[in-house]
């Protein structure tokens, strides 16, 4: 078993990652940007080293720094995370030759499945159902507009290099190529330093079903059963659950097993997800996420497998273990995740200072997250500022717990997401588990913050006492200091100054 | 004192006086309390409770954290209440809203120049935050009447992005 890890990463997986390693008994060591000196990944880790300034591209996404940190920390791996540097093949190639344990497939591997025009046409060539489309990058706006002629719209653009939907854009008619392209490009170029985009069909209102695979370094590759992440806005997932509420069991299987052959077609090792759209019984292979996923908590809720614990068993060169047939998934989760972005505008990201933070608990509630109170949000890093997990014997239960667990929620100084979360766990379509990857266009009611009338005349009259109040405070002083003088204004701020 | 509360869509009249309170005229009971060294209130409404965290924004806008939602009200006195309604202030401004920055961001394309005739919903400015582009669009018809920004310029929150102004005014 190794018996050092520095996480190269930073806010809520971190801390997952510290927490794991922890309970192995396994030496920590964070990394963190200036910002972050007082992060609670820094705090919780058993040792941290200062990398550079808020910036990522100097900081979290400097490998050759990361590196040698941890030589000099003595760490025996690096724990990528998600996000940063977890895909970069360049950087898992650099951690072995310098002779530590990279916590994820080999660079070789990434570098198959990271290139995704080249991971649809191996997919295809193992025989994983793909969706109909192009398998080479166009070369300009006029290649885009032949290409899409070809497949029939709509179509959908998207970014050789990408992921998490930067550098995508659907196109339902021939004039809107050209625009599209453009902008697929730019951005793709911005988000991954590589403009290239492809074009494939558009499933129209499929589902996202993920299927989680573990593989070891002796040939083994299983599957631990899906994940339903359709609700999503602009390709971005705000809720993920397991199991999906369509999936039979026999389907659960077939994509299962087109998800092994997915992995162990790329000779997968550690912790990977194969992404799939689903429509109707059919299921078309979307793309492969080489490392640990953001929602992989509802996984462990459901196979009672800690996921993180495994990657460093794995890393650590020990066999899985076991096979599909021991895996038992028993009872729901659902996973929100929280994000400082302004759901009543537009979801544009929020910033400031967490001046006041509640933390939900109770019955079969779990909190993954990286903040604290006192700590600034700024536009530096992802909006993620933790996720919101709950497992229950069946879906009904779970979901009328996450709704109970958001009610206890509070996060001040920021905006989030959590409002918005908690409409959606009153929703019927939502309840009826009736999802596609269009639910949050087809449901714009939830846009709008939603009380019953009981509630509705609370917050009347909380405001109409809080305005009281505060007006009472302000006249207050100056009638004191025109009867007494300043030593009474001092006297009467007093009590109230906290306030302010 | 009697107060003009709106919660989203609705407009609750409060009366807060000796005798007791009322809402939209049927009586009502409720207490604020505080937490100490927190900014957590406890708020009772008759035998129901609620945890309340509230932050005062300007002119009586309040933003408040109830049961899992942050809500913003807006609380207005009568007096208040009758200037805004003599003065029709805040039902809306003459003439095309100005395309002012979300958020902090980069420009990363301009798609109108100075003159151009625009439509509800025309993109007219891209922005960049967060790696993801949002491109900002008019509220309503008008022309653009000034560019202030061009591509890669940085920009601040509330930043005044582009003016337009009304057809009948650029005649």
């Amino acid at each position: 078993m190794i018996r050092s890890v520095l996480v190269a990463n930073r806010g809520e997986i971190a801390l997952r990652i510290i927490r794991a390693a922890r309970e192995r008994g396994i030496r920590s060591v964070a990394v963190y940007s200036a910002p972050d000196r007082m992060a609670p990944h820094v705090l919780e880790a058993d040792e941290a080293y200062p990398i550079g300034p808020a910036p990522a591209s100097e900081s979290y996404l400097r490998g050759d720094v990361l590196i040698d940190v941890a030589k000099r920390a003595g760490a025996e791996a690096i724990h990528p995370g998600y996000g940063f540097l977890s895909e970069r093949a360049g950087f898992a190639r650099a951690v072995e030759e310098a002779g530590l344990c990279f916590i994820g497939p080999t660079a070789d591997t990434i570098a198959a499945m990271g290139d995704k025009t080249e991971a649809r046409r191996r997919m295809a060539a193992a025989g994983v159902p793909i969706v109909p489309g192009m398998t080479d990058a166009v070369v300009d706006a006029a290649a885009a507009r032949r290409a899409a002629q070809e497949i029939g719209y709509p179509v959908l653009l998207k970014a050789s290099a990408g992921g998490g939907g930067k550098g995508m854009r659907v196109v339902r008619e021939p004039s809107g190529v050209e625009r599209a392209y453009d902008a697929a490009s730019r951005e793709a170029l911005t988000a991954f330093g590589d403009g290239r985009v492809y074009l494939e069909r558009y499933v129209e209102r499929p589902r996202h079903i993920e299927i989680q695979v573990f593989g070891d370094a002796h040939g083994n590759v299983v599957h631990l059963g899906e994940r339903e992440c359709s609700v999503q806005r602009r390709h971005q997932k705000l809720i993920e659950e397991a199991p999906s509420p369509v999936l039979t069991p026999a389907e659960r299987e077939a994509m299962g097993t087109a998800a092994v052959r997915a992995a162990a077609a790329v000779d997968y090792r550690g912790a990977g997800t194969v992404e799939f759209l689903y429509r109707g019984g059919e299921f078309f292979f979307l793309e492969m996420n080489t490392r640990l996923q953001v929602e992989h908590p509802v996984t462990e809720l459901v196979t009672g497998i800690d996921l993180v614990d495994l990657q460093f068993r794995v890393a650590s060169g020990e066999p899985l273990g076991f096979a599909r047939a021991d895996v038992r998934m028993t009872g729901h989760a659902i996973e929100c995740r929280i994000t400082s972005e302004d759901p009543y505008g537009g979801f544009l990201p929020s910033t400031g200072r967490i001046s006041h933070l509640e933390i939900p608990a109770g019955p079969g509630v779990r909190w993954d997250g990286g903040i604290q109170r006192g700590q600034e949000i700024t536009l530096h890093y992802d909006p993620l500022l933790a996720k919101l997990i709950v497992s229950a014997p069946n879906r009904a239960t779970a979901v009328t717990r996450m709704a109970r667990a958001l009610d206890e929620l509070l996060v001040v100084g920021v905006e989030t997401s959590a409002s918005y979360l908690r409409s959606v766990m009153d929703e019927p379509d939502f309840r009826a588990g009736d999802l596609s990857i269009a639910y949050v266009e087809e449901h714009p009611d939830l846009l709008r913050a939603d009380l019953g009338e009981q509630e509705l005349v609370a917050a009347a009259l909380a405001g109409a006492l809080l305005e009281e109040e505060h007006r009472e405070r302000h006249r207050a002083p100056r009638i004191a200091s025109s009867q007494t003088g300043m030593s009474a204004w001092r006297a009467a701020a007093g009590p109230w100054r906290e306030d302010e | 004192m009697r107060y003009y509360v709106t919660v989203g869509a609705q407009t609750f009249e409060v009366e807060l006086g000796a005798e007791g309170m009322r809402v939209d005229g049927r009586a009502a009971e409720a207490t604020l309390a505080h937490a100490d060294g927190t900014p957590v209130r406890g708020l009772a409404v008759g035998v129901e409770t609620y945890r309340l965290v509230a932050e005062r924004g300007a002119r009586g806008r309040w933003k408040l954290h109830l049961r899992g939602r942050a809500l913003e009200v807006d609380v207005l006195d009568e007096r208040t209440k009758a200037i805004r309604d003599m003065t029709g202030a805040g039902v809306g401004t003459l003439g095309p809203r100005p395309i002012v920055a979300p958020m902090p961001g980069m420009v990363v394309k301009v798609e109108v120049a100075e003159g151009d005739v625009v439509q509800a919903g025309q993109g007219i400015v891209i922005v960049e935050a967060m790696k993801m582009e949002n491109e900002l669009r008019a509220l309503g018809p008008g022309r653009v009447s000034r560019v202030h920004v061009r591509r890669g310029q940085a920009v601040e929150k509330d930043q005044v992005l582009v003016d337009l102004e009304s057809i009948e005014e650029a005649r």
